[in-house]
């Protein structure tokens, strides 16, 4: 288990170099662009050097990416080149609202997504399993954003009920605040409900195919016993490792989400730092965001090895 | 006393996509408590579907008919939450495959615990300290270990104890196992078998004990009853059915074993021909008809009810029982064996040694605290699995190479085919040094030498149709053109006695022992002179078995082939060899002409196969004296 | 059962009277497929039909605008009514299809054309290409998909095809780990070793005896790659970092019509709809694809 817990975080830690270096290379490697970018139309040679030189762009690479991932392990997160502020507060800021959003969605997803594919495939062929089909294709079969506008439409101008864009201002009240959140919480549920009940249902279809719950079944054990503590404990392995890989897809979610919903996250604020060719904040935002999945996977990978015994308690005895 | 168990017309369809199949059919016996019943047949038969249907583990597109009563109850007409609490507290299971019949989430002792908890309404305390003197009972040592460990850490046979062991735990009247120890080891096999008998005794439990291997059920059980395409067609007490059977199939099963003994060159086993119906309908005619030596007209055209014999609860579905010679054989003719001189070996191995990493990459680094500090080792365990082995073969000879799994026999073959890179040591064929082989001398080698593997199942490429897995080495080597591939198609075919119409055919559509025949014809395509033949048999069945045999020993005669014969089981070594080599860990302890061997054996290890491999059986298992036509009575017995 | 096509090819071959035989079974067949199959191949083949003919078929250009007849709901004129530049968005979703498919394709093309032989020579060689192939997938997969995207297409300009080779190379991993899983699951099989008894060439062992059994799962893989690079390219195009107006894309059009989702929802609504039944109909082929070669798979061994 440790060996494994090892591997995984040199994992990780492999991972955030090489995106922090994609990062760099990307921006960095063109320095021309970047003053550039900046000097916008004052630029000229003499303009664009000197910016050059003082923001260091002139050094050589490798001394200009230590410098800049010093800066980051430090927590200095650069400074916006188009609000004229430090990238690292308004960072945190949307962060904490994105993050709610997407625990909301996750845990609601969790519980629902395996409860219901459970469902299905214990009455599998009956109604619920195709009910449950049906919900999951149509689930999947369009992205987030459309469904977001379907709710828009429905929620917001039919009927009115919910606040179709902005933040929860939380002074206002938990009510007030939740109801900010609603409507995107939704939408991200939705799509991701769809992908965890149907790889949770073809799983446990499969445990409930295996010679150890027929053994189960004719040590004449009731079904609800076979259910629960045979088929559920092995189907809900590889469960973990489905919903690592939707925090992939949440991450894509959250961007496409909030676009819709104006809704002030962190994948607004990377979107708008794309549309306005802002680097610092671009690439601090990026960054976070696969750290976020990094460690996501990291602690779905540590939890499927406590629950898989074959992982956790290593080799054969005698 | 009445019966504990009893099957009255028990019939099992399944239903499929072009309609049912009817796996079993109207199978009457009856089990007396203490009694241990053998229920046998090949694969096909509809054996484990019997057991299945008492088991209520069969799949819900099954549809079965007729009585299963137990204990004065029939289990077929109780709801089903009944049936399950009958069954699992009166009747215990052990099932064939050891490997996924644990849940690897939970612990052996909480799996063995279980039922106790849930039937028997113990507390988890006292369930658990009883799973625990269970597992010692089974012959388990550290069963306290044990208990708390999960299923991936014990080995094959440990896991057939502690299922055992789940299977009595409640202390149920009857036991019923589907070929237990057929995915087990040998020794392995003869310890499980062993336990088995034990508990019989000690506990004096009632037995079902589904098998295809005659020699097992001989060791364990008082009767046996014989099923072929669905029906039951003998059934009696052991000694009867398996020293003087009254059918025909009986018949040929027991002589088709081969006799622990050296045969000469020219025997060949008698052998069933042909395979088992898919689809009998017995109804019409005997269901054996088309491979019964002793068939008359009669047999083709009325169905066969079960024929008793008054004396001895002996039954069979033959109305020729009684008349029965014994099984036919070819005469042994006259050969001679290969002409040896000094030097004139085909196959040269001197001192061959080859080892293999226990552990690599990252699973080579271990993690131990000694002194509360955790250390880092980095440990390359390694094991030599071919130590030190030398031998030599003739042209035209056969060596045996026998050995349990995990000897280094499939690796040695392997190697002397340079499959897998030699270690240290020479391998020479025809005089040159394989090592040494480049270029097109590489490519002779190849064609000279060929190899027949184990598993029928993969030795074919699923998606090359027969023809084309057969034209592939004539292309290779040159063999043979477009116009002439398909004539030498068809005489492999020929060569391997199938039909030419099976060049269309693909793996998936051939049985077990087709798939074989085209494998051999696939390695003999390109007229090699030495064969590798890596338990070659021991996958299929037993009536199969023995036409395989003949056909690689007819082949050998007819090209003049030399094989290394690899195999676990000492009878078919003994069948097919001039020499017999022993294989023990990596080692060959004793190397010898066959007779010499098996008549005197000078390494205790071989004395210890010789031991675990006798049987009671009598030799080839003709029946020298059938049993006299007035001994049985025709009584139609429930319509057969 | 063998696969019709195959069967005829070989008896071609050989030239056995044998094939007259072989429609017929195959016919009877027809009716044991699963459900799933048949309505998911003919979705796809009314998709690829529609985007093979679309200019034909679609009652106005893409870019012709009616200026007077904006933001018309639908009707008989305009199927799915107009847009704010008085576009037919019926026209516009068809057409569209184009863009959705060739997006779709290529990148499956582009991931299986890297992905398939990667996967194919880690899992016949392993050893050290094994390893390095698999941690550098490992490396790729560990990434956000669309974070990569979105950083390359945030520094350069972007292109319908430069969408295509991202998404293709992001779909490789999936794709060799696939195929390197399959393979090594064939690779315990004995007619690979009884084709290296043979001497046979490693491209020969790779293409005539490995690639044919890697074939029936890839189609079932390939089906969610064609799925995912067409979701994938309209969320980019939404976000406005894919294809660029005046384009017919329905992630576009769907964007497009945003601000005008209370007065005019079906520009938006429209292009959601045909991506929907693009993205089961390919689905379903998928699932049923699955279906038929599961018990195949299951009955060869």
């Amino acid at each position: 288990m440790l060996i494994y817990a090892l591997q995984r975080l040199g994992a990780v830690a492999a991972t955030l170099f090489g995106m922090s270096l994609m990062v760099f290379l990307s921006t960095h490697a063109l320095p021309s662009n970047t003053a550039q970018l900046i000097l916008g139309q004052y630029s000229t040679p003499e303009t664009q050097a000197a910016l050059e030189h003082k923001l260091g762009l002139d050094q050589p690479l490798v001394v200009q990416y230590l410098d800049w991932a010093g800066g980051l392990l430090h927590g200095d997160l650069g400074k916006s080149m188009v609000m004229e502020r430090p990238v690292a507060p308004m960072l945190w800021e949307a962060f904490g609202r994105s993050a709610i959003l997407a625990a909301l969605a996750m845990s609601v997803v969790a519980v629902l997504g395996l409860t219901l594919g459970v469902v299905a495939a214990v009455w599998r062929g009956r109604w619920p399993d195709h009910a449950a089909s049906v919900f999951s294709y149509v689930g999947i079969s369009v992205p987030e954003f459309y469904w977001g506008l379907v709710l828009i439409l429905v929620f917001g101008s039919l009927w009115h009920l919910l606040p179709t864009s902005g933040a929860a201002n939380w002074s206002n009240g938990l009510g007030a605040g939740l109801s900010h959140l609603v409507l995107p919480a939704a939408t991200l549920t939705f799509t991701l409900l769809a992908h965890v009940s149907r790889l949770t249902r073809s799983s446990m279809a499969e445990v409930l195919e295996s010679m150890y719950v027929k053994v189960a079944r004719a040590r004449g054990l009731p079904e609800r016993v076979v259910i629960l503590r045979h088929a559920l404990r092995n189907a809900l392995l590889p469960s973990i490792t489905v919903l690592a890989q939707d925090f992939g897809f949440l991450i894509g979610g959250i961007v496409a989400v909030e676009t819709v919903f104006a809704y002030p996250g962190l994948g607004q604020l990377l979107i708008f730092s794309m549309q306005r060719q802002d680097l610092p904040l671009m690439q601090a935002a990026i960054l976070v965001l696969t750290a976020v999945y990094c460690l996501a996977n990291l602690g779905a990978d540590l939890a499927y090895g406590l629950a898989n015994p074959r992982i956790r308690y290593g080799g054969a005895l005698d | 006393m009445p019966p504990l168990l009893e099957l009255r017309g028990l019939t099992v369809r399944y239903r499929g996509e072009s309609g049912d199949t009817t796996a079993a059919r109207d199978i009457s016996l009856v089990l007396q408590p203490g009694e241990a019943l053998g229920l046998v047949g090949e694969s096909g038969s509809g054996k484990s579907s019997v057991a299945g249907a008492v088991l209520d583990c069969l799949g819900p597109s099954t549809r079965i008919d007729g009585q299963i009563m137990f204990e004065g109850q029939d289990l077929l007409a109780l709801p089903r939450p009944r049936r399950r609490a009958v069954l699992g507290r009166r009747i215990g299971a052990v099932f064939q495959d050891p490997f996924t019949a644990l849940n690897p989430a939970l612990r052996i002792g909480a799996q063995i615990a279980e039922p106790m908890m849930h039937h028997l309404r113990m507390r988890p305390a006292d369930a658990h300290r009883r799973a625990e003197a269970l597992l010692v009972e089974m012959g388990i040592a550290r069963a306290a270990d044990i208990a708390r460990a999960f299923p991936h850490q014990l080995s094959g046979g440990m896991k057939q104890r502690a299922l055992i062991a789940a299977a009595l735990a409640c202390e149920p009247p009857l036991l019923i196992l589907d070929e237990p120890t057929t995915a087990l080891d040998v020794t392995v096999e003869a310890q499980i078998l062993r336990l088995l008998a034990e508990l019989r005794q000690r506990k004096s439990i009632s037995v079902l004990f589904v098998s295809h291997n005659l020699g097992v059920v001989r060791r364990l059980c008082d009767s046996v009853a014989v099923m072929y395409a669905s029906q039951l067609v003998e059934i009696g007490p052991a000694e009867r059915v398996l020293d003087r059977p009254a059918h025909p199939y009986s018949l040929g099963l027991l002589a088709s074993r081969p006799p622990l003994e050296a045969a000469p060159r020219g025997s060949r086993l008698p052998a069933i021909q042909g395979q088992m119906p898919i689809a009998p309908q017995p109804e019409l005619a005997c269901v054996f008809a088309p491979r019964c030596p002793f068939c008359e007209p009669r047999c083709e055209t009325t169905s066969q009810s079960m024929v008793e014999m008054p004396s001895g609860a002996h039954a069979a579905r033959c109305w020729k029982t009684g008349t029965l010679g014994p099984w036919p054989r070819q005469a042994i003719s006259a050969q001679a064996g290969p002409a040896f001189r000094p030097g004139d070996a085909l196959v040269n191995v001197t001192g061959l040694r080859r080892e293999f990493a226990t552990r690599s990459g990252m699973s080579a680094w271990q993690v131990s605290f000694t002194g509360g500090l955790p250390r880092l080792r980095h440990q390359v365990g390694r094991v030599a699995a071919v130590d030190s082995v030398s031998l030599t073969i003739s042209p035209g000879e056969v060596l045996g190479l026998v050995g349990e799994s995990g000897c280094g026999k499939s690796t040695l073959g392997r190697i002397i085919l340079q499959l897998i890179r030699q270690g240290s040591g020479s391998v020479e064929f025809d005089g040159h040094d394989l090592a040494m082989l480049a270029g097109s001398d590489r490519h002779d080698f190849r064609r000279q030498a060929q190899i027949v593997f184990q598993n029928v199942g993969s030795s074919l490429n699923p998606r090359l149709s027969v023809g084309d897995a057969l034209g592939r080495p004539l292309t290779l080597f040159g063999l043979a053109d477009r116009r002439t591939r398909a004539a030498q198609v068809d005489a492999l075919l020929e060569m391997v006695r199938l039909p030419a119409s099976y060049r269309l055919r693909f793996p998936h559509e051939l049985s077990g022992g087709e798939r074989q025949r085209v494998a051999i014809a696939r390695a003999l395509a390109s007229k090699p002179r030495f064969l590798v033949c890596d338990e070659p048999v021991s996958a299929l069945d037993v009536s199969v078995q023995a036409t395989i045999i003949n056909l690689l020993a007819d082949l050998r005669d007819e090209f003049g082939l030399a094989y290394l014969f690899i195999s676990h089981d000492l009878a078919v070594v003994a069948q097919l060899s001039d020499r017999v080599a022993v294989m023990y860990r990596g080692r060959i302890c004793e190397t010898g002409p066959t007779a010499e061997v098996l008549a005197a054996p000078r390494h205790p290890y071989t004395r210890t196969l010789l031991a675990s491999a006798v049987d009671d059986l009598p030799a080839a298992g003709v029946a020298d004296t059938p049993p006299a036509a007035s001994e049985f009575l025709a009584v139609n017995i429930r319509g057969g | 059962m063998a696969w019709p096509i195959r069967a005829s090819a070989t008896a071609a071959r050989l030239t056995e009277p044998a094939v007259l035989t072989l429609p017929t079974a195959a016919i009877r067949r027809w009716r044991r497929l699963p459900p799933a199959l048949l309505i998911g191949a003919a979705m796809v083949l009314v998709l690829l039909i529609v985007a093979a003919l679309a200019q034909q078929i679609a009652p106005y250009p893409f870019d012709q605008m009616h200026i007077r007849d904006r933001f018309s709901p639908p009707s008989l004129r305009y199927l799915a009514g107009t847009d704010e530049y008085g576009r037919d968005v019926f026209s516009r979703v068809l057409i569209g299809s184009q863009l959705s498919l060739l997006l779709g394709v290529s990148a499956t093309v582009i991931s299986m054309g890297i992905g398939v032989p990667l996967g194919l020579l880690a899992g016949f060689r392993r050893g050290l290409l094994d390893e390095v192939v698999m941690r550098g997938l490992d490396l790729m997969m560990a990434f956000p998909p669309i974070m990569l995207v979105l950083l390359i297409l945030a520094i350069t300009p972007p292109s319908i095809m430069k969408t295509a080779v991202i998404i293709g190379v992001l779909s490789v991993p999936p794709i060799a780990r696939v195929t390197r899983s399959v393979t090594l699951d064939l690779m315990s099989g004995e007619f690979m070793e009884a084709a290296h008894a043979r001497g046979e060439r490693t491209w020969y062992m790779l293409l005539r005896e490995l690639l044919p059994n890697v074939w029936p799962v890839l189609m079932v893989e390939a089906s969610l790659r064609v799925v995912f690079a067409v979701l994938l390219g309209a969320v980019l195009s939404f976000l406005g970092f894919g294809v660029q107006p005046p384009s017919a894309d329905w992630g576009l059009m769907i964007s497009d019509g945003r601000e005008f989702v209370d007065d005019a929802p079906w520009i938006s609504i429209a292009p959601g709809i045909a991506m929907g039944l693009t993205v089961i109909g390919i689905s379903l082929l998928g699932d049923g694809l699955r279906e038929v070669l599961d018990p195949r798979l299951r009955g060869r061994r």
